[in-house]
């Protein structure tokens, strides 16, 4: 039934101080959430004093000056710094973004990081996305055409059908949007989420797929699709700009479309 | 000698067998199509009633089982009472979905269907009863 309140060994204590250095000039305060499954411990909110001028200007610049200068436990994923891996996706002030495309002075008072909402956690930031991975497979993201391709080369495509692509290669996979959708909250185990359908709709407009039909059979479902209520997190969300919710929309009018 | 104890699993399914899950329903467009379609119709139809009613305002029960004798607005009311429970029904279907989990999904949803269901049909016999019940005319 409803969930009105975090289960009991989730509600999130107090945790540690780490005061900033002597003489810093310019101090920031974040609050990172912390839980480790190495002991029976509720997850707490450690809090770190930084001084913004000894680190670069965005969020995952913090992030590893706090792990490499101040508590090497911290626990986080980056790779990229860039935006292009997904990696560093986190809850920043209240937002899904990614650590290393926010800049600290974008945000106003102490500035609070938690994992992505509503996942499993491994452990303090990382939260565990397998089962978004496994979605995203289960609506097999490639190619499927039963034309043999042209033996001189590649598939080919015209202008006008290569640009229907624009807006969902873009994807990262980063899973801000689907962890910031409440009724992936409520169903996420039936409900495959803005970044999967998104990843769906990018092969139903791929004019080199020949498998339409059969991707919108499997997704004529009353969770899979439409336990879409146009909320709009996602598009709100996207790090990168895109708009899951739109495409979200063109699956929708294509199930209505074939049905008329 | 004892093996260490491994921790127990409720679930050890692989992810792709959860997301596949029990595959599609292949239904949920026409429940779109008509939560949309009601909707759309409500729109109409409930100005109609709201101007009706202001002019049957202070009417007795005469006046008004004349009023809802007339084919049109038998009609009306009747067209009113289902897109009405048929639009309540899809969006409380809706509500299920989000809010009701686990053994008591299926339940409440069946539940709902047969609550708005029995209402709406009340709904449907009350107007045919102002429409075709209608006293003789007094002399």
């Amino acid at each position: 039934m409803v969930e009105l309140r975090l289960p009991r060994n989730s509600t999130v204590g107090q945790g540690q101080f780490f005061p900033a250095p002597a003489g810093a000039k310019t101090v920031r305060v974040f609050k990172i959430y912390r839980w480790t499954p190495d002991d029976d411990k509720n997850p707490v909110m450690d809090t770190y004093e930084v001084d913004l001028d000894a680190i670069g200007p965005m969020v995952l610049d913090a992030l590893i000056h706090i792990k490499n200068d101040i508590d090497p436990t911290l626990t986080f994923r980056r790779s990229c710094r860039e935006g292009i891996c997904g990696s560093c996706a986190m809850n920043i002030d209240g937002e899904n973004t990614l650590a290393c495309l926010k800049p600290i002075k974008d945000m106003k008072g102490d500035v609070i990081i938690n994992p992505l909402p509503h996942m499993p956690i491994v452990k303090d930031l990382v939260s565990n996305l397998d089962g978004a991975y496994a979605q995203l497979r289960s609506i097999e993201p490639w190619m499927k055409a039963d034309s043999a391709p042209p033996p001189d080369g590649e598939r080919r495509q015209s202008i006008e059908e290569r640009a229907k692509l624009d807006g969902m290669w873009e994807c990262i996979l980063c899973f801000c949007c689907t962890t910031s959708c409440p009724s992936y909250w409520w169903n996420g185990d039936r409900y495959l989420g803005p970044a999967v359908l998104l990843a769906a709709n990018r092969w139903i407009v791929d004019s080199r797929d020949e498998h339409t039909g059969d991707r919108l059979d499997s997704l004529e479902d009353t969770f899979k699709l439409y336990a879409c209520r146009t909320i709009m997190n996602c598009t709100q969300t996207c790090p990168k700009g895109l708009n899951p919710a739109k495409a979200i929309g063109h699956i929708k009018e294509l199930q209505v479309e074939r049905k008329l | 000698m004892n093996a260490p104890v491994s921790p127990h699993h409720d679930v050890m399914r692989s992810q792709l067998g959860r997301a596949r899950g029990l595959g599609s329903g292949h239904s949920g467009t026409g429940h779109w199509i008509a939560e949309r379609v009601s909707a759309a119709t409500l729109l109409p139809l409930s100005g109609w009633f709201v101007v009706q009613m202001f002019r049957l305002g202070g009417a007795d029960y005469e006046e008004v089982a004349e009023w809802g004798g007339r084919p049109l607005n038998a009609t009306m009311l009747a067209a009113l009472v289902i897109s009405s429970f048929y639009h309540a029904e899809s969006g409380l279907q809706v509500i299920v979905d989000d809010y009701v989990h686990g053994k008591a999904h299926v339940p409440a949803k069946l539940g709902v269907r047969f609550v708005t269901g029995i209402l709406g049909l009340l709904g449907v016999v009350a107007v045919l009863k102002l429409a075709l019940g209608r006293p003789a005319p007094k002399a």
